[in-house]
């Protein structure tokens, strides 16, 4: 049995495989559960961590995505490692500097034991060419975004099982959609687990996932190729890259409005101010905390959002 | 015959429209709504709204944002901002942005806020209006959680101020807690009930740089959205 390797946030799912190592985003496993979490800020990382606490997640370490990324990660992670897990920190370059991430990817293959496996490489470069086009079936009205978003988030970890997820991805239904606004999720993704379906009974399409599409990022061959590619990952990088990167994609998959999901006690949720002046679409924001089926509060909104579209435009 | 029905947390009202006209409205409290429809009304003329608009008869059922956007362009075809003060949430809509903010996490902003201070008062909510405009001057309040503000509303009794004064601060502190959700505009429409109490639609006036209009029936706008909705669905719009 491969060693379990718990990561907090995107690390390149293809080196710890390389390793010889499984990967598990403990984030995936939280808008399921129903714990309720001691001391907390974001529901998110109070949860991972009490279920490692807890024995409740099979990980035998962990990787905990600080710099450029989450510190309430940072420190719930340290909690965990005071427990005695063996525990790593990897940072991303708010600068984008490439050989301060080639740094850091080295640093993480020496803690994963190093490259064991360099075909895992281009197997999971497949995998993630085979999300493109998923992603690309639903902004052509060919697949429902809850099915894909399902797909799309689990590009993290590949589900643990890249045979099991490719049979997975083959699996998604095609499909004619119909809709009544095509709308973008931008932000961290939704604690609650219904959030694309609660989306699709108004009427509305989702046809861009902002954080599960940048987990498709192509071109990892090597620590030198891994490092361009994943030097460009958008949550941890300036904001203003972010924007222009988002206004592209609105224009290319047409989109109507701009759904921004924030989470209670996540510093993102600062940035609500910058894309409503620098995003030219009817934006709604919603806020999440604890993981539970989609609340009437956001049911209101997407319905009231959905109607402002259609009736208002 | 078109018909609005808003069914909201603490009132139900109804508005007939034919030919573009207002021909009918009543108001009830919410659990007394069937008293609203109970000539034989057919569902088909009707579009609910508020709270409850999918628990009671409607050939359509559609949010308050849509109601209040559409009531409030009858009013005022330039309508560019409306704050939609419920019993239980307060909404702001931006219409020169296609933006709405809701508040229903906590009491705040509501008037919900308004009924608790009343009823530490033991007077009706309806006097408030009245009695705000009875103080020269205000008893500070800065909590806006209702039940923080009860306290404080209590201690500046006790401090020596006025009933007059404190309700006239509570409104104050009230209109502060909308200010937050309200974008620059030159002009601001406030409708729902509790903009029926004159000292609510004072304190926001004297809080926002915006002028402030309030339409005749504030609390039927959204009934009144409703009726011109079914009336858009009769034109096919
Ligand atoms: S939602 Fe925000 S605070 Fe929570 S884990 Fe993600 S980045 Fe960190």
């Amino acid at each position: 049995m491969k060693e379990t390797v718990g990561i907090t946030a995107l690390v390149p799912p293809e080196l710890i495989y390389a390793c010889g190592k499984r990967p598990m985003d403990v984030n995936n496993v939280v808008p399921e559960s129903s714990l309720s979490p001691g001391s907390k800020l974001c529901a998110w990382t109070a949860i991972w961590r009490d279920m490692i606490l807890n024995g409740g997640l099979d990980i035998d370490s962990l990787v905990v995505v600080a710099g450029g990324d989450c510190h309430n990660a940072l420190v719930d992670g340290q909690k965990v490692e005071l427990s005695g897990m063996a525990t790593h920190y990897f940072f991303y370059p708010f600068d984008r500097d490439t050989d301060y991430l080639r740094s850091q990817l080295e640093k993480l293959t020496r803690f994963l034991g190093g490259i064991k496996d360099e075909r895992m490489f281009s197997l999971i470069s497949d995998l993630k060419l085979k999300g493109r086009a998923l992603d690309e079936l639903r902004v052509n009205d060919r697949a429902r975004a809850s099915d894909v978003f399902s797909a799309l988030i689990s590009f993290s970890d590949m589900a643990g099982d890249p045979d099991v997820f490719e049979k997975m991805l083959n699996s998604v239904p095609e499909t004619d959609v119909e809709y009544s606004s095509r709308v973008a999720l931008i932000g961290v993704p939704p604690i609650y687990p219904d959030f694309h379906e609660t989306a699709e009974s108004f009427g509305l399409h989702v046809v861009y996932d902002e954080l599960p599409y940048e987990f498709l990022r192509l071109g990892g061959s090597d620590l030198d190729s891994l490092a361009r590619s994943y030097r460009d990952y958008s949550f941890a990088g300036p904001i203003k890259n972010r924007v222009e990167l988002i206004k592209n994609e609105l224009q290319r998959r047409r989109v109507d409005g701009v759904i921004h999901y924030t989470q209670f006690a996540c510093h993102h949720t600062l940035e609500d101010e910058i894309f409503r002046e620098h995003l030219d679409y009817p934006i709604l924001t919603v806020q999440g905390d604890l993981p539970r089926p989609s609340p009437e509060q956001l049911k209101l909104r997407l319905e009231a959002f959905a109607e402002m579209m259609e009736v208002m435009p | 015959m078109n018909i609005g029905l808003d069914v909201g947390s603490t009132t139900a009202k109804v508005l007939h429209m034919e030919e573009g006209e207002i021909v009918f409205s009543k108001v009830v409290p919410s659990h007394r709504w069937i008293e609203l429809i109970d000539d034989g009304l057919d569902d088909i003329n009707i579009v609910s709204t508020g709270y409850f608009r999918k628990k009671v008869p409607h050939f359509a059922a559609i949010t308050e944002i849509t109601t209040a956007s559409l009531g409030a362009k009858y009013h005022d075809p330039d309508a560019q901002v409306i704050v939609d003060i419920g019993g239980q949430d307060t909404k702001v809509i931006d219409l020169s942005n296609n933006t709405f903010v809701i508040n229903d996490k906590c009491s705040a902003g509501t008037g919900a806020f308004l009924e608790l201070a009343a009823h530490y008062f033991d007077i009706p909510v309806g006097s408030l209006g009245e009695l705000h405009s009875k103080a020269t001057k205000g008893a500070q309040i800065n909590n806006t959680c209702g039940v923080f503000a009860i306290s404080e509303m209590i201690s500046q009794l006790v401090g020596g101020f006025s009933m007059e004064e404190v309700i006239y601060g509570l409104h104050q502190a009230f209109a502060l807690r909308i200010a937050q959700m309200v974008p620059p505009a030159d002009t601001v429409m406030l409708i729902g009930g509790t903009v029926q109490n004159t000292g609510i639609v004072d304190a926001v006036s004297n809080v926002l740089d915006s002028k402030i209009e309030v339409p005749g029936t504030p609390q039927l706008v959204n009934a009144l959205g409703a009726a011109l909705y079914r009336e858009r669905l009769n034109d096919g719009r």
